[in-house]
């Protein structure tokens, strides 16, 4: 096992810094807000192929947009879209200057080509606060991928203290590289990143058929070692999500800790919903089938090695 | 924590993700699946069916309960993702009722059912109920993820469920049991009377 | 195939029916429409509202426990279910004659049993409130509001009776101690006097 994890160190160290190493081209897309609800926008530099050639943006919801204005009903909200990322250009940064003359800056790639715009320049500090923990929240509850890796910890652990020790210990790793991330310390490009995720989960794996065999290994004495060491890579993961909405500096300390909160709210209540049912499932004597004992692991192994070899294989076809 | 302590909190956190989801037609904000799942939560037909069947699973004991709470839901999505691609399968009211009060009825009755009676009243009312449901769905706009989203609700509502009802063996807590399906019966029969009264 | 089991937890039944009860208000509340909502509230308000009802449904709980068990628990089970088939017959049109005086009647009725403590079969006891029943659901459970939803109100009427019920188990439950004798049989011969006064209502 511990090979696997070498394994994986080397993977993240060789493809973090060649993907952060590969050429970019960007372009920038810059929105001005000319008076409620009214904003102008333009696309500036560029390489070879005209930007607006191929790429398109999707206003939120409420607005209409046409070649160099959007109306919206009420002030800009909600998901920005482009779409045509990673063809010649890898990534677009959209630049939004409020009335007021605050600038938010999100960057889009072709893994994340999304914008979630908030009104937070007129918000109340509880509802920004509201907003942020929501985000958590809807990471947390949409990353299927974390969500798995979390069964797994908690097909592992054995007793109340040991839960305790492994779910403290990731939320702690997690929330250090969200931190990180979000105020720029340390980037990882996302392709890798994401390869990593999966090859956790599939790590992961033959730790619960190692438990449920009754063998034991590093990993089923001490999860909240490997629950620690993987926390850091799914942090990274919650980052992603953050950034989204391009903060300005002040902002980040309230997002990162209403969003950390919102991550935790969610994971929290994935692990309660989890022991309720397990709890349901041995009351059923569904421990007594062993196709009902393999399910859980298999289930693990299968989602792990299908999502690694799918992210290893975006991950190499950014690199050729 | 003990287990009495979850489930209070699970009572909690239901009870407090519930009223957030009455905005348009159960929009959680968390995308298709998460509104399919709080789309069961607030249709009280489809909601009252699964308390019914976990009940009844539950007083028929263990190994009818484990079935139950495998078919229910696998029926429910069945029915749901047929109803998705033929809406006029999905029977209307009155077709759900009948399941509804059957199940109900045998609940208040304490009936001993043959495990095939069982197995064929679950499949039957999980594929009426998963299509009237995957119907409604459909006709909002929402696609096969929020069918999926919905049988997960029914999984893990009547998982707990007929866990739950397996205790109650005998004494008061299976008086309370049937109570609680003399009760659902009732409300069903009642509506059965307003569908009537509507048509007329 | 019978197993043992450990005895059934207590906390866990309740949390169970917390849970419900906890849920399905919630539900109905949380519903798209409002008039919804409002109707499972009319639901569980209405049978409140009536006195008559409210008496004879206390009734029922404080006869059941003159009876003691099985009566106890099979008149709560069997009460809802013959009440929505009253509510039934009304709903689809079929008139029940006399309802008001049979309402009147089943006060003076249950009402009298209970204070002359009457332990008649429980098949005759059944059948009693069963009848009963019929023409409390046939007044009672026909009453919507417009635009609420019919399963939601019923809900609720049927909760609120069953909830009456409970009350009289409950007050029922005085019997341990040696006032609580007279004090049920006391509110007994109040439910009857009561529904003497009803009678006369409904006939004059």
């Amino acid at each position: 096992m511990r090979r696997v994890a070498w394994l994986l160190l080397l993977l993240v160290a060789l493809f973090a810094g060649r993907a952060s190493a590969h050429e970019l081209s960007m372009a920038e897309l810059e929105i001005r807000e000319t008076g409620p609800g009214a904003y102008v926008f333009s696309w500036l530099g560029g390489g070879r192929v005209p930007a607006t050639d191929e790429l398109t943006p999707r206003w939120p919801r409420a607005c209409r947009g046409d070649e160099n204005w959007v109306a919206c009903e009420g002030p800009m909200a909600g998901l920005l879209r482009i779409d045509g990322i990673g063809k010649s250009y890898s990534a677009v940064l959209v630049k939004f200057h409020g009335r007021d003359a605050a600038l938010h800056v999100y960057p889009l790639t072709a893994a994340q080509p999304t914008a979630r715009l908030v009104d937070l320049d007129n918000a109340s500090p509880f509802e920004s606060a509201a907003a942020y923990a929501n985000l958590g929240i809807e990471h947390i509850l949409l990353g299927f991928d974390h969500l798995l890796f979390v069964l797994g910890l908690l097909l592992i652990v054995r007793d109340r203290w040991m839960l305790f020790k492994t779910i403290t210990a990731f939320t702690l790793a997690h929330s250090i590289t969200l931190a990180v991330a979000t105020f720029g310390v340390a980037r990882v490009a996302a392709e890798p990143l994401n390869a990593a995720i999966a090859l956790s989960i599939l790590f992961l794996a033959p730790e619960v058929v190692r438990r449920w065999r009754g063998q034991t290994s590093f990993t089923v004495r001490h999860p909240w070692i490997v629950a620690f060491a993987f926390g850091l890579l799914h942090g990274f993961g919650f980052a992603t999500g953050l950034a989204e909405l391009g903060l300005a500096r002040e902002q980040i300390p309230l997002a990162l800790l209403m969003f950390n909160v919102g991550v935790e709210l969610g994971q929290l209540g994935f692990v309660l919903l989890i022991l309720v049912l397990g709890r349901a499932a041995r009351r059923l004597e569904f421990d007594r089938s062993p196709i009902a004992l393999r399910l859980p692991g298999y289930l693990l192994g299968s989602f792990g090695a299908f999502w690694t070899l799918q992210r290893v294989a975006i991950l190499l076809r950014g690199l050729v | 924590m003990s287990a009495s302590t979850l489930r209070g909190l699970m009572a909690l956190a239901l009870a407090l993700v519930m009223p957030a989801a009455h905005a348009h037609l159960t929009q959680t904000g968390f995308g298709e699946f998460y509104d399919g799942m709080a789309h069961l939560a607030v249709s009280p037909m489809d909601l009252l069916l699964v308390l019914a069947a976990g009940l009844l699973a539950g007083l028929a004991g263990i190994p009818a309960a484990r079935f139950t709470v495998l078919a229910l839901p696998a029926a429910w999505l069945a029915g749901g993702l047929l109803a998705q691609r033929w809406p006029g399968l999905a029977g209307g009211e009155f077709i759900g009722l009948v399941p509804l009060v059957l199940t109900a009825a045998l609940v208040a009755l304490d009936a001993r059912l043959r495990p095939a009676g069982l197995r064929v009243l679950v499949v039957g009312a999980g594929l009426i109920h998963g299509a009237a449901n995957g119907a409604a769905m459909t006709a909002a706009g929402a696609g096969a993820l929020s069918v999926l989203g919905a049988a997960t609700a029914v999984v893990v509502f009547v998982t707990l469920l007929a866990a739950e009802s397996t205790r109650a063996v005998a004494g008061w807590p299976r008086v309370l049991v049937r109570v609680m399906g003399s009760w659902i019966t009732a409300a069903g029969i009642l509506m059965f009377g307003w569908l009537l009264h509507a048509a007329r | 195939m019978k197993r043992l089991h450990c005895p059934p937890g207590p906390t866990a039944l309740r949390w169970l029916l917390a849970a419900g009860a906890a849920a399905l208000p919630l539900a109905a509340l949380a519903h798209t429409d409002g008039a919804e909502a409002a109707g499972f509230l009319s639901g569980l308000a209405h049978p409140v509202s009536g006195l008559d009802h409210v008496l004879a449904m206390v009734a029922v709980g404080l006869w059941g426990a003159v009876l003691g068990a099985p009566a106890l628990w099979i008149l709560p089970v069997a009460f809802p279910v013959m009440m929505a088939f009253g509510g039934l017959l009304g709903l689809a049109g079929l008139p029940v004659p006399g309802v008001e005086v049979g309402i009147a009647l089943s006060g003076i009725v249950l009402g009298a049993a209970v204070l002359a403590q009457l332990r008649p079969g429980l098949v005759v006891a059944t059948l009693l409130v069963a009848v009963f029943a019929v023409f409390h659901g046939h007044a009672h459970g026909t009453e919507l509001p417009a635009g609420a939803s019919g399963l939601l109100y019923s809900l609720g009427f049927v909760i609120a009776t069953g909830l009456l019920h409970g009350v009289g188990i409950l007050i029922g439950e005085a019997r341990r101690w040696g006032f609580g004798q007279r004090l049920i049989r006391t509110a007994g011969g109040g439910v009857a006097a009561a529904g003497v006064f009803f009678l006369w209502r409904a006939l004059a």
